[in-house]
């Protein structure tokens, strides 16, 4: 029997919600797939389209940018720079013809444990069916 | 239309009264229609200057060597440097302006508006003319081009020869300038984002098909980089050479510089240096067009930032370089912004 592809997703989750309820999440003991690979960085706002073009060229197969729900970032606007910043990100990758998605944004605060569980089984459930991502992974 | 005594007047104006250091406009080569930017330090020089529908060059682009220069310097001249500018080039203007790395009093800007014309499209003109060559290319009455072909003189619309970015330009007269030649006269409004379009209709798999066929060809010569007025960071991301070195940078920190992306023209590397080029110019392009003018392979760079362009005026309403007290694109955010893609 044919193994299920499992991708690989690279989450840069911010420290202060998203990564507090992925932590949730386990501490709960809740479930959910393995795929993800969590990076933990101080603010949505800090992740530069650098870290998510380089993700990708490394060999991701999708990559979940989380931070703070509007208005309630650590650092006050974070979070709105980089929807703004990633917005543009997302219209640039899906106009070079990448599967849009293979690059998923989410908001998730320290107390939405089921939220995170749940965004990952979809996420994955997503990203099964298109496979691995080549397109911009480094081939040489 | 411009009148070239008159520009040339003003040039002498300002060079005799010392106000600035030097004037940066367009000169011919040699007896050719070809046209480079010349670099005028005496009044008598002004004589030198031509405008004609060849000056394509962004000359906001030497800004940057001069403040350069300037910086290594121990008694800079700090004079303002003159600029001959078009419309596109005085948006690059205020770009630089609203990100604080230009003071206006850094530069004198004569404006020359470009009128019902443009610059030409050295392509289209070869094609145009079937192999024959141009002796002279002047603008003509109204939006016309005047090209001397053995000396016969051909008058071509100027839609025919005109660069594309030209006939999508939002506004081809300056919108910042000391003075102003010429008048202020919108062509006809064409769709701006025309050259796009076709590629937003394709499908995923045949963008993606187009786009890996183009950046295939890259050669990662970074010509593109070198004639982008908004390219002057010391450090490139893009580039593991390029990276600045002063006397304290230690031998580690040399070694352990981040390699974003490799220097291999390989097709993966060239996508990423592009996808970089692209995020780092959204909100800064003013659609200039220098980048795919140069490009030695013909990548058609402003199908990107052009994109780039257009999702910052349907997403956050923002447009490029016509108010330089704005703040920059991703520098300011509004609570209203779309946010329908985040779970």
């Amino acid at each position: 029997m044919a193994e299920e592809f499992e991708p690989k997703i690279v989450a840069f989750l911010c420290k202060w919600c998203s990564s507090a309820g992925a932590d949730l999440a386990g501490v709960s003991r809740m479930e959910y797939p393995p795929n993800i690979i969590p990076i933990q960085v101080m603010c949505s706002g800090s992740v530069s389209p650098l870290y998510i073009f380089s993700a990708l060229s490394q060999g991701a197969d999708g990559v979940l940018v989380s931070g703070c729900h509007p208005g309630d970032c650590h650092y006050m606007k974070g979070n709105y720079y980089a929807r703004r910043r990633l917005a543009l990100v997302k219209k640039l990758l899906e106009y070079i013809g990448l599967e849009p998605p293979r690059f998923q944004m989410s908001w998730v605060s320290a107390t939405e444990g089921v939220k995170f569980t749940q965004l990952i089984k979809e996420l994955v459930k997503e990203l099964q069916p298109l496979g691995p991502q080549t397109k911009l992974r480094r081939n040489f | 239309m411009v009148n070239l005594e008159q520009l040339k007047e003003e040039a002498k104006k300002i060079l005799s009264s010392g106000k600035i250091k030097y004037l940066i406009g367009y000169e011919n080569i040699g007896a050719s229609w070809q046209v480079r930017p010349a670099f005028i330090c005496r009044p008598e020089d002004v004589d030198r200057l031509v405008w004609t529908p060849a000056c394509f060059h962004n000359l906001t682009r030497f800004i940057h060597d001069e403040k350069r220069k300037r910086a290594r310097e121990k008694n800079p001249d700090l004079r303002p440097i003159g600029l001959i500018i078009k419309g596109c080039d005085s948006r690059s203007i205020n770009v630089l302006l609203q990100e604080k790395y230009l003071e206006r009093n850094e530069v004198y800007l004569i404006g020359v508006s470009c009128e019902l014309a443009g610059v030409i499209d050295e392509t289209k003109l070869r094609n145009h003319l079937g192999g024959l060559k141009p002796e002279k290319i002047l603008f003509g009455e109204k939006d016309t081009i005047k090209v001397i072909v053995n000396n016969e003189e051909r008058e071509i619309p100027a839609p025919q020869i005109l660069a594309k970015r030209c006939l999508e330009c939002p506004a081809n007269y300056p919108v910042i300038a000391d003075i102003i030649l010429g008048e202020k006269i919108k062509r006809n409004p064409t769709d701006r984002y025309k050259s796009i379009s076709q590629y937003e209709k394709m499908s995923g798999p045949e963008r993606w098909a187009f786009w890996l066929e183009q950046f295939s060809r890259c050669l990662r010569c970074y010509a593109c980089r070198s004639v982008c007025p908004m390219c002057y960071c010391d450090e490139c991301v893009a580039d593991s050479i390029a990276f600045a070195v002063t006397a304290e940078t230690t031998a580690e920190e040399k070694a352990q510089k981040i390699r974003w992306v490799e220097r291999n023209p390989e097709p993966s590397e060239n996508i990423f240096f592009h996808l970089v080029r692209a995020i780092h110019l959204a909100g800064r392009c003013v659609d200039c067009g220098e980048c795919e003018r140069v490009c030695p392979v013909a990548i058609p760079l402003r199908l990107l930032n052009q994109k780039m362009e257009k999702e910052a005026k349907e997403l956050f309403g923002y447009e490029v370089g016509f108010d330089a007290s704005q703040p920059p694109l991703i520098a300011c955010f509004r609570d209203n912004d779309p946010q329908d893609f985040i779970r």
